[in-house]
């Protein structure tokens, strides 16, 4: 029983590290849908991402990454900023 | 004198402009900006009635993109002129809820009439402002091309989107296109335009006030 409590704790440690993370910034000046191409283009373009979703309405974009990986906030800046526009808030879920 | 003349007819061209865009669009989205994503290609395409326009812009940096400008003039005086072209986002600003930005577009090539070529060169700027409602922007350009075309014109657009399409909808607008030609026959041309955009394709047209259908298209890819 006490092998069966510690190897799923060993398990539950490694997929712990190995989580996607989902990570949300609002982006000021993202109006139209033309401009948020470049965004998503950008991002899509990262080789830790996963997935990239538009919320135009509330001027957010939400990436997905894939397990294991991550996006530092310097990293978001500067793909918010190489596209043209100018990050706000960024929000990080596990 | 001829000088003087030229530059008070474009000085005096600028100050009607600017004053019907405001009088006319008091402020609070949609000409196609001349800058895409950095690593994007931007072809456009329109047909209106000054002629029609073809161009393909490489996006290589925030700032700058770098393409090929072509427009066959079939305004009054007929002829084609084509080269390379910059353009340069020069300000731009990011609000919470609009953008404002201000682009400069350079070429210069030449420009062939019948048998006659001449060497051509053209700038022009465009301000824009835009929410998700709302959209205006101001366009003076000025024309050399020796003794084959000097032309000053402006344009401004003003207009709305009827309803507020999300990224992956399609997006529509309704605007007014107001043109002035201060050396053509029809000095102000007035064009209600309806607009789509899905994504990376967009899509206007429209019917003037002198009687010409306007075709304008734009892929990014």
């Amino acid at each position: 029983m006490r092998h069966i409590v510690i190897t799923l704790a060993i398990l539950a440690g490694l997929s712990g590290s190995a989580f996607a993370e989902t990570i949300k910034t609002t982006v000021n000046g993202m109006v139209c849908a033309f401009c948020a191409t470049g965004i998503e283009k950008t991002f899509r373009k990262q080789p830790e991402v996963e997935s990239v979703h538009v919320d135009l309405p509330k001027k957010l974009v939400t990436v997905k990454t894939k397990p294991g990986k991550t996006l530092p906030d310097s990293k978001i800046k500067e793909i918010v900023t190489y596209s043209g526009y100018t990050m706000g808030r960024i929000v990080r879920e596990k | 004198m001829k000088t003087t003349t030229l530059f008070l007819a474009i000085c005096k061209a600028v100050a009607i402009g600017v004053i019907c865009a405001i009088a006319l669009f008091t402020p609070p989205n949609a000409q196609a900006k001349p800058l895409s994503y950095v690593g994007g290609t931007m072809a456009m395409q329109e047909n209106d009635e000054t002629g029609h326009t073809l161009s393909l812009d490489y996006t290589f940096d925030p700032h700058f993109a770098l393409g090929l400008y072509s427009k066959y003039e079939i305004n009054g005086n007929e002829f084609y002129m084509a080269g390379p072209q910059l353009n340069t986002l020069l300000k731009r600003w990011n609000l919470p809820d609009g953008q404002g930005n201000i682009f400069s577009m350079t070429g210069g090539g030449a420009a062939r009439q019948g048998n006659h070529s001449q060497p051509a060169a053209w700038l022009s700027f465009l301000a824009d402002y835009e929410t998700r409602r709302w959209y205006f922007s101001y366009e003076p350009r000025v024309v050399y091309a020796g003794d084959i075309e000097k032309s000053f014109w402006q344009r401004a657009y003003a207009g709305f989107a009827p309803y507020l399409a999300n990224y992956d909808e399609l997006n529509t607008w309704l605007l007014v296109k107001v043109d002035h030609h201060p050396a053509k026959n029809d000095h102000f041309v007035v064009t209600p335009v309806i607009r789509f955009f899905y994504k990376t394709i967009w899509l206007e047209a429209g019917y003037s006030s002198n009687n010409h259908v306007m075709v304008n298209w734009t892929v990014q890819f």
